[in-house]
């Protein structure tokens, strides 16, 4: 139909065209025409809304959304419903990762399957690097953490020749698609990145100051816009992003440079992020005046560099305790599986239970404003969670059932396909070749 | 005595003392270990929830401890001289044994001057010792401590195809690495097989440069291995027969041949450890270990017979396209095939909760099916780490006679929660989690502000 339209139509109106059919979808079709109905019986729902968790009961879900839930049984429900039994089962809102490069990345080690990071060799864009248009649903790593109940992600470009890294991207997995483009934008000022522009911290925060401040007199319509250090290219992305008031994820370790960030948060009005805040809890006061939230891993307690001599496990635990706002991450994309893993650590060092859920699903959606019911479960929203065979946050539990828009994500990956082909070892003769 | 004269007798020492003895493989003669367990009073742990070791689970059980060593086990033991550690039902586990460590050699911070952990000059650097590059004030010990490891392996790493020597190390505070040192524990081998060896010197336009130039590289080592060692048989049988020189590549692999030092080969691909078997085969020494084996899995059945274990990860994949086959139930499945199953860490991260990562792949074998208990799946990071190292008739295990390697938790250590409460190792308490002057701190962690993190 694009096509056909393209032959003779001007642009605006075909923008305008895809508008109506946007428009139109919503109206006519239900969430999801081919979402089941499941019913969840007798199961506790920690839903991450006002309803807060609810023990017993029945969950239906209809039309992709959910429909009921209930102490109460609930009486006929549709035809052909999914029953699952609940008991002893623990339902969450979905994962949703906070920071990845899924489908961005798909062996570390093969330049060729990497598409998160420019040659830091050779000097390109930087704030307008977009990773939208590489995300890749197909890639074997989506799917492998999909069924362990990572639904959607925040997907991230990392810094190549400059601080800077670009533009992410909102994904949703199950679909396979970008739901949001231009979600964040992310960059670094860590020892790491600033090696890229001459070695020293101060220099990195000096860019990212100049930049910001060349904004100002910024005009992409003139000639000679003046654009410090970067291309015109990447300063339109920057004053794109900053006029939208989008997030801007900046990954910074010693409590030094997250006070710079926090001033320049301020100065600059900035919509800011801090990634990585190895000693944020040394400024969690400071972090929590300004409402500047952080995403951390929390398994990260060894001095491993200078600017980590404050790695501390309770470091979440202790922003909890000071009002600061976080998401938890996985440093391997391939494993965002352990974010669970990861949140249970930061319990067992002081964390509180709901906020160390709540990092690992309904987080990302306030830290990037995402699709407002996603990272709850509530009557009526669009049925995005998972069915846990006990506590989410405990390393011998899994997914049992994961949904998104109402459907079930089908359980098998490759790595299924991979254990079930070598489980039995001792047929003979041995035809695992044929096998899937 | 005249300065001058000094180091002409000491050389003169030297060469009756290489004369009287051949070139000497055996790790405990050179380098000692300088370990002196602490003298310890006697304990007795009373309600403590045991995981053996051995695959055993015991509830509200006691355990008697003398001289750093388990004494006794039952329900009424009577010991008026021992100081009583109320379980109060948490667990009791043997220490903890990570077979793949980096730790002191790769030491935090992780900066150029410390950076001590790859030779990658030449792909075969047997000649070289991991020991000679721990730093004991590594912060990263304590930090396992706090994870209950009681015993763990340094290796180098895996650039080369002969990385060179490992060492068994007690996670004790000590100003030398010596001091650290298991007494009488062999060393290691650290072999590697794929892509890294490759990579490395192909890229410098070396070989190898392929798996076949790999496997080549093997060989032509070993040949000339077998080649050394009849020299100096030939020497120890007829004294005019010349000695070689002294090599110490050669010296190291010959003390593979000899079974003086383990063989710990990193090896991800199945196909590659039946090529590293046949080599082994070809020059008459047996494979320990295959470290990282991703694909075990797949192999599980010949490993059984070959009778090498695989240490694995729980769930680490993808990284290289020899990873790409990685899955969760690899431990699960390889030690559903009869074969030794051990879980390591290769990470100053991962060896601070090897219970958790026990317990993950317990859980994967669950999932499918398979029939594993709880306290089968302590071996995979006590026991069979301890076989992998041979030091299995010492610890691994809370049986009678055994080192006094202990560690008790807050809650069953397969779970996310768990923590140690203390960790002993031969009988000291080197780790108490209620008590911030009872636990290791390295120099370097001193004035930190994250000291005594573990509150």
């Amino acid at each position: 139909m694009t096509n056909y339209l393209s032959l003779f139509s001007p642009p605006v109106f075909v923008q305008a065209l895809r508008l109506c059919s946007v428009i139109l979808v919503i109206i006519i079709v239900p969430l999801n025409a081919h979402a089941e109905s499941i019913l969840i019986t007798n199961t506790t729902v920690h839903s991450q809304s006002k309803a807060g968790v609810m023990r017993d009961v029945n969950l239906l879900v209809e039309d992709g959304r959910i429909a009921r839930i209930s102490r109460d049984t609930i009486d006929n429900p549709p035809k052909d419903v999914r029953i699952v039994d609940g008991a002893g089962k623990v339902l969450t809102p979905s994962l949703i990762g906070a920071y990845s490069q899924l489908g961005l990345d798909e062996i570390d080690l093969e330049a060729t399957t990497v598409d998160s990071i420019l040659n830091p060799l050779i000097p390109a864009v930087s704030f307008a690097f977009d990773v939208q248009y590489a995300f890749n649903a197909k890639s074997v790593v989506v799917d492998v953490n999909l069924v362990e109940g990572v639904t959607h992600t925040i997907i991230a470009p990392r810094p190549g020749s400059d601080i800077m890294a670009g533009l992410g991207a909102f994904a949703n997995l199950a679909k396979g698609q970008i739901d949001t483009p231009n979600i964040a934008m992310f960059g670094d000022v860590s020892a790491n990145a600033a090696k890229k522009i001459g070695g020293s911290r101060a220099a990195a925060i000096g860019k990212l100051r100049f930049a910001l401040e060349s904004l100002e007199s910024f005009s992409a319509r003139r000639h000679h816009p003046g654009t410090g250090e970067y291309s015109k290219r990447d300063l339109i992305a920057l004053q794109t992003h900053v006029d939208n008031d989008l997030p801007l994820v900046i990954t910074a370790h010693r409590a030094v440079e997250i006070s710079q960030l926090i001033m320049l948060a301020k100065d600059f009005d900035l919509n800011l992020v801090i990634r990585g805040a190895t000693e944020a809890w040394q400024v969690s006061e400071a972090l929590a005046a300004a409402d500047i939230p952080v995403i951390i891993d929390p398994l990260s307690n060894i001095p491993i560099s200078f600017e980590h001599l404050g790695a501390r496990l309770d470091n979440a635990a202790l922003l909890e305790r000071s009002g600061v706002r976080f998401a938890i991450e996985v440093a391997d994309t391939h494993n965002m599986r352990l974010m669970r893993q990861h949140a249970g650590n930061a319990v067992a060092n002081g964390l509180s239970w709901s906020t160390g859920l709540h990092a690992i699903t309904r987080a990302a959606v306030e830290l990037f404003a995402l699709d407002d019911s996603l990272g709850r479960v509530v009557v009526g929203e669009p049925a995005n969670f998972v069915l846990w065979t006990g506590d989410p946050l405990e390393v011998t539990t899994w997914a049992h059932l994961v949904v998104v828009a109402g459907n079930v994500v089908d359980p098998n990956t490759r790595q299924t396909q991979l254990y079930n082909r070598y489980k039995r070892l001792d047929r003979a003769p041995f035809q695992y070749g044929y096998e899937r | 005595m005249p300065n001058l004269l000094r180091p002409l007798l000491a050389n003169t020492l030297a060469i009756l003392v290489s004369l009287a003895c051949p070139p000497s493989t055996l790790a405990g003669e050179l380098f000692a270990s300088t370990y002196q367990p602490p003298e310890t009073d006697a304990r007795l742990f009373v309600d403590v929830h045991i995981y053996s070791g051995t695959g055993v689970e015991e509830q509200s059980t006691q355990v008697l401890i003398v001289d750093g060593k388990i004494q006794q086990m039952g329900t009424n033991i009577i010991a008026p001289a021992a100081q009583v550690i109320d379980g109060g039902g948490r667990w009791l586990t043997p220490g903890i044994i990570d077979v793949h460590s980096h730790m002191g050699d790769y030491p935090a911070p992780a900066i150029a001057a410390t950076r001590d952990g790859n030779e990658a000059t030449a792909p075969n650097t047997a000649r070289v010792w991991a020991e000679h590059s721990v730093w004991p004030q590594d912060p990263q010990f304590e930090l396992a401590l706090a994870g209950g490891i009681t015993t763990l392996q340094v290796l180098p790493g895996s650039a080369n195809l002969f990385g060179g020597r490992g060492v068994t190390l007690k996670n004790v505070a000590s100003r030398t690495v010596q001091g650290m040192k298991y007494p009488g524990a062999k060393q290691g081998l650290k072999m590697a097989c794929g892509e890294n060896p490759k990579r490395v010197y192909g890229s410098k336009g070396q070989a190898p440069s392929t798996r076949m130039g790999n496997v080549a590289g093997y060989r032509e080592a070993w040949a000339k291995a077998t080649d050394y060692q009849r020299k100096v048989k030939a020497h120890e049988q007829d004294a005019t027969k010349p000695l070689p020189d002294r090599d110490l590549t050669m010296e190291t692999l010959v003390g593979v041949l000899e079974g003086e030092i383990i063989v710990h080969n990193h090896c991800y691909r199945a196909d590659e450890m039946a090529n590293m078997i046949d080599v082994a085969r070809e020059f008459g020494y047996q494979i320990g270990t295959f470290h990282h084996a991703v694909e075990s899995y797949k192999f599980a059945d010949q490993l059984a017979q070959e009778n090498i274990c695989s240490a694995m990860w729980a769930d680490w994949w993808g990284s290289k396209l020899e990873l790409f086959d990685g899955v969760q139930q690899n431990v699960a499945l390889v030690h559903n095939a009869g074969a030794c199953a051990i879980v390591h860490s290769d990470s100053a991260y991962g060896i601070q909760r090897l219970n958790q990562e026990a317990a993950k792949a317990l859980a994967a074998g669950q999932r499918m099916g398979l029939d594993i208990t709880k306290a089968e799946a302590i071996r995979w990071i006590t026991m069979n780490a301890a076989k992998s190292l041979q030091i299995d008739q010492q610890t691994g295990s809370i049986e009678i006679g055994k080192a006094a390697d202990l560690v008790v938790w807050n809650q069953d250590p397969l779970s996310v929660y768990a923590l140690a409460d203390l960790v002993f190792i031969d009988g000291h308490l080197y780790f108490d989690r209620s008590d911030p002057n009872l636990r290791p701190v390295s120099d370097f962690a001193l004035g930190l502000s994250v000291e005594g993190q573990h509150d």
